[in-house]
């Protein structure tokens, strides 16, 4: 068989876009410019934007002000601490002690917190989460309601993104972001105030508290990013406590981050039996 | 903001976290002077010398992952499938990342890793072979032959609705199959005809290849990540670990082909020139 079915008209789109890239993006026209997203990068953004801003634009396609670009860098602080007992910062750790190169130590830290767990993942769900819940709000939804839709479907338990945090209740982040936000100015918009009324039931009922994941999300929201644009702004949140765990375990000797005895794991698998002929 | 919210106070959960990490898989057993040095390793009950002696790698391969050793039948079916996907080709997106990656001098060490994350996309990618398992061992019950009708009516609504796009469509509804480069996969189908003259092959395989014959004339079929997703179904490997596995057989392609570039001057691929790269403006 050597026929395929194939559609003509796709073999001609295909066709047609042989040898040539096209971008809204922008580029890089060697003697002319760098173009992004309609703004010359050398002219009007190096030096005249901050970089935070020129991120964004980058995942977003959006030029936000200064103020909004400086929120957004300052949590960054709040997303990755140098403590290797976190998940993706280990695998810094490790990677030092087994003296790989920084950026790969980094890049697969970063990969790691693609995780269904922590990082930028979760935002997706944490900010479809409180637009959703506004959307039903608007509707006619108290929040009450829109708690009771979440346990009813998970056996009581409120298992909502941005609320509940791993290892610890509670998130001392969120004053520290609190402060920055009316320090730069900026008011309390309908998305976090219905995440603040949220917290509030959900502190009475089940003693469980907003994250910074919750709080972001619901900021982010009042500012007008989709869930998809809040995962690509902080897809490498978590790069520079990967780099420092790194670092650490890089300038001890290797094998010395967590050494494990052979007996330090737990085999729970088949007794020793004779391979077959 | 309105007003300084008052929060949850910060208290650890004080979670149980075990002691020792817990493995089926792999047994180390300590030498008597250092126990960090194992003198023997078992996997799986299994001495790895006496299965380096008596067992091929397929062999070891199916037991790291399945916990039992594979009927003879169930080796050869691992080691065509294997065959089979070995190399995406010089064409495929994780192939031709490696390949970017090695002629960009990239350290040679990243460039499987690299052409591999790429392979994990949605799209013939690693990230559909476990909805394909769990889709594959669903659906190998019902009739192959309404079941391909009703497929390709559900598309035809779909795509008049304009709901999603037809990759969505596919991942959603038929994970593994679907159209390559708009027609069908013909080297995967000859590859599934092949698999099932195997002792070995199974109602998964069988299955969709029935479901194939019906929608190839629309030019839809079984895709590379559905074979793979049947093949491993058939030997009854777990759908978590699929994604897995269809890196690890595709791998030796990507790697042949990245540092294949590795020795090259950047210039052995081709860069598009400023008259082909276009700009749109935003409306």
């Amino acid at each position: 068989m050597k026929k395929t079915n194939s559609n003509p008209s796709y073999i001609a789109e295909l066709d047609s876009l042989r040898g040539k890239i096209i971008s809204r993006t922008g580029g890089w026209f060697p003697g002319k410019a760098v173009f992004c997203h309609g703004y010359s990068m050398l002219d009007e953004l190096v030096g005249e934007k901050s970089y935070f801003q020129i991120v964004i634009l980058n995942a977003t396609g959006k030029m936000v002000d200064k103020r909004l670009a400086d929120w957004i860098e300052a949590i960054c602080g709040c997303l990755s601490w140098p403590d290797p007992r976190i998940w993706c910062n280990q695998i810094g750790a490790l990677s030092g002690s087994a003296r790989t190169s920084v950026v790969a130590a980094t890049t697969m830290g970063c990969l790691a917190s693609d995780s269904r767990a922590y990082g930028p993942f979760t935002l997706i769900d944490g900010v479809e989460f409180i637009q959703n819940a506004l959307i039903k709000q608007k509707k006619g939804s108290e929040p009450a309601d829109i708690i009771k839709e979440i346990t009813d479907a998970n056996r009581g338990k409120p298992y909502i993104v941005g609320y509940i945090r791993p290892i610890a209740k509670g998130d001392e982040r969120i004053e520290t972001m609190e402060r920055l936000a009316v320090k730069l100015g900026f008011e309390e918009g309908e998305h976090l105030r219905l995440a603040y009324d949220i917290e509030e039931l959900l502190l009475n009922q089940f003693d469980e508290g907003m994250n910074i994941n919750g709080y972001m999300s619901a900021f982010l929201s009042d500012q007008g990013f989709t869930p998809r644009e809040v995962y690509s702004i902080y897809s490498l949140m978590v790069a520079s406590g990967v780099t420092a765990c790194y670092l650490e375990a890089l300038n001890r000797a290797p094998d010395s981050f967590l050494p494990l005895r052979c007996n330090d794991i737990d085999y729970q698998g088949q007794t020793a039996r004779t391979v077959p002929n | 903001m309105d007003k300084m919210r008052r929060h949850d106070q910060v208290r650890s959960r004080n979670e149980k976290f075990t002691r020792r990490t817990a493995t089926k898989i792999w047994e180390e057993k300590a030498s008597e002077d250092n126990p960090y040095i194992p003198y023997a390793v078992n996997c799986h009950g299994y001495d790895l010398l006496d299965l380096v002696k008596k067992k091929s790698f397929v062999d070891v391969f199916y037991l790291l992952f399945r916990g039992e050793l594979p009927t003879g039948d169930e080796s050869e079916l691992l080691e065509a499938l294997m065959i089979g996907l070995i190399n995406p080709g010089p064409r495929h997106t994780a192939t031709r990342a490696a390949m970017n990656a090695g002629v960009g001098k990239t350290q040679p060490v990243h460039i499987l890793p690299i052409g591999l994350s790429v392979l994990g996309g949605s799209h013939h990618g690693a990230s559909v072979i476990d909805d394909s398992m769990r889709f594959l061992r669903k659906s190998k019950k019902l009739n192959a032959r309404i079941y391909a009708e009703k497929m390709l009516e559900n598309l035809d609504i779909d795509m008049n609705a304009k709901s999603r796009d037809e990759s969505e469509f596919f991942n959603a509804e038929s994970p593994g199959f679907g159209r390559y480069y708009g027609g069908v996969d013909i080297v995967s189908k000859n590859l599934v005809d092949l698999l099932l003259t195997l002792p070995g092959s199974g109602d998964a395989l069988t299955w969709g290849a029935e479901v194939h014959t019906v929608t190839e004339e629309h030019g839809i079929g079984l895709l590379s990540t559905g074979i793979a997703a049947a093949v491993f179904a058939d030997l009854g490997f777990q759908p978590r670990i699929g994604g897995s596995l269809f890196q690890l057989l595709r791998a030796p392609g990507i790697a042949a082909h990245g540092v294949e570039m590795a020795n090259k001057h950047f210039t052995a691929m081709p860069f598009v020139g400023d008259e082909d790269y276009i700009v749109e403006k935003n409306e």
